[in-house]
């Protein structure tokens, strides 16, 4: 009899236990769940915001004014808008496609080949990326200007460009490693130069880490303020950020509800392409901080 | 590791040439111009009298304080609720994805998108959170004073960067094995204790790494304050990022701008080299 009822007590111990782990897991869940609705409560009341009339932003019911398209089309047949928009991209993409290319030969120099000079030349790479690219902003402006390059394309995109690359070429050295040597060497044993064995055989199968190294530095690029901000003075030549910033000095306590769609529509690039592409950011993101 | 030839060279050369154009030459230009002074597109020697200059004049410890005082707050608090939230995702409960995501968008937007957001939420007589959190601090128009006006300025930069903090606390939780927190509770220990006793002592380097990587943002924070206060009102944001590029950029005072430039640069490299350190003897070993 007794060891029939003994185990009891300690079954019934488990599952009140369990069932109180299971009550605070419940109670944490909604914790959770309140801190991040808070948390992106800014975002959802801007783009209720951006459909609600202008004068309507004043009203605390989110769906006063009803479903207005008005500050959308206005925006869209605003040709200082678009033309900005077309500045941030246009920037945004060189930046990024240069980026992802030097980084990509650099990073497989670096994974690949034990050459003199290797740990210096890393260190340097390294040591770049810890350099703030606000200081080298007064040097960057007087350089341009006395060269006449501010208000280009060029000179964003060389910019945009080394922003990334030390870090680009950190990702890739790593994506690179891990990628078996033997696939180049039977390419060379089959007569291609290092060149063709790097070009043909490992950037096809290296589209992943180039992707990631891509999308996340043309988000960043797209979210530059201060570089656009110092080196393009010309309406026509600013980026969406700066034009944002512009736009922000002329319409707050005017027409909020106009400024707030035009930073909702801004803000939507990066938004859809970090959910699009989550775990590249995330990664890069912790690679960039604790092993740089 | 393969064989030697030009061809490694050749493969780092592009991102050389880029580097050194764009982040090496500028920065030391940068200590050219500050001890050079610029009137009508002449340029003067003049030695060490720009830092002379900066550290006599009262608005640059102003500033410096203002940096202080804003870093102080926004790593302090930015840390204690980044580790809360770390400590609850790292359970792994249902829907951990969905409330990452959730809480990494502001993370994800610029420094303008966020201004904007943030001054239109404090404007007076309109905003939201204005209306909102003013009854609690004496009615005050937040954006209109001195440190409602550096409160809101902190506040944005917690919630764009509270995502990245937690991130990186919930990567050093992650590493401690949940065999010590069993060794732990057989030996009896609370969850308080076990806290104590066993989280924080392994998280230590990684939250050191954490404080001096926030540290180096904060020193070089601009676009918020540029967008939410743009300095004001008066300097009572005018930190010294703000303060560098009013001088050089709208003042055209290249001399004296790039000599901040300079001793920012220093104040960047010191802590750096701690960082580097500390990544080289806890982190790694």
């Amino acid at each position: 009899m007794t060891t029939l009822t003994q185990p009891r007590p300690v079954a019934a111990q488990r599952s009140s236990r369990f069932s109180r782990k299971q009550r605070i897991d419940t109670l944490l869940i909604i914790v959770l769940a309140i801190i991040s609705l808070i948390v992106i409560f800014p975002v959802v009341y801007a783009i209720f915001t951006s459909f609600r009339p202008r004068g309507f932003g004043l009203s605390r019911d989110l769906f006063a004014g009803g479903f207005y398209l008005g500050h959308y089309e206005q925006l869209f047949s605003t040709i200082r808008f678009v033309r900005q928009i077309f500045n941030s991209l246009v920037m945004s993409l060189g930046g990024a496609v240069v980026t992802t290319v030097v980084a990509a030969m650099a990073g497989y120099s670096f994974a690949r080949f034990n050459f003199r000079g290797r740990t210096l030349l890393l260190a340097l790479f390294l040591g770049v990326l810890m350099l703030p690219g606000l200081t080298n902003l007064i040097p960057l402006y007087k350089i341009a200007s006395d060269l006449q390059l501010r208000d280009t394309y060029a000179i964003m995109i060389i910019i945009y460009a080394a922003y990334g690359v030390p870090f680009g070429t950190w990702v890739m050295m790593g994506f690179f490693k891990s990628i078996p040597v033997a696939l180049e060497e039977a390419a060379e044993v089959d007569g291609a130069t290092p060149f063709q064995a790097f070009w043909r055989v490992v950037l096809p199968i290296s589209a992943p880490g180039l992707i990631a190294v891509f999308i996340t530095n043309f988000v960043y690029n797209w979210n530059d303020f201060l570089t656009a901000l110092v080196m393009l003075s010309s309406t026509a030549m600013k980026t969406a950020m700066v034009g944002l910033f512009d736009f922000q000095n002329q319409l707050t306590g005017n027409n909020n509800e106009l400024l707030i769609a035009a930073c909702v529509l801004i803000m939507l690039p990066g938004i859809i392409l970090f959910i699009l592409f989550r775990n590249a950011f995330l990664r890069g993101m912790l690679e960039g901080a604790l092993k740089g | 590791m393969r064989q030697k030839t030009i061809f490694p060279y050749l493969l780092i050369l592009p991102a050389l040439l880029i580097i050194c154009l764009v982040s090496l030459y500028p920065a030391l230009y940068s200590i050219f111009l500050s001890v050079n002074t610029f009137r009508r597109g002449e340029r003067v020697f003049v030695g060490t009298r720009n830092f002379e200059q900066i550290l006599a004049s009262a608005n640059f410890w102003d500033s410096l304080r203002l940096t202080a005082i804003y870093g102080v707050l926004f790593v302090l608090l930015t840390m204690i609720f980044a580790f809360i939230l770390a400590v609850m995702l790292n359970r792994r409960l249902n829907y951990t994805g969905l409330f990452m995501t959730m809480i990494f968008v502001p993370w994800i937007l610029s420094e303008v998108v966020t201004g904007v957001i943030f001054r239109w939420l404090f404007l007076p007589g309109y905003g939201l959170l204005q209306d909102l959190l003013s009854p609690l601090f004496g009615d005050i128009a937040f954006l209109g004073h001195p440190q409602g006006a550096m409160g809101v300025v902190i506040g944005a930069t917690i919630w764009r960067t509270l995502a990245f903090a937690m991130l990186l606390i919930l990567a050093g939780l992650q590493t401690i094995p949940g065999e010590v927190y069993e060794a732990g509770a057989i030996d009896g220990a609370n969850g308080w204790q076990s806290f104590w006793s066993i989280t924080w002592p392994l998280v230590r380097p990684t939250t050191l790494v954490i404080v001096l990587l926030l540290t180096l943002q904060a020193i070089n924070a601009t676009g918020l304050f540029l967008s939410i206060t743009n300095g004001g009102p008066g300097r009572a944001t005018e930190v010294l990022s703000v303060s560098m590029y009013r001088e050089a950029i709208v003042f055209f005072n290249f001399g004296y701008g790039a000599a901040l430039a300079v001793l920012m640069l220093l104040i960047n490299i010191v802590l750096a080299a701690i960082y580097i350190r500390t990544m080289r003897s806890e982190v790694v070993a």
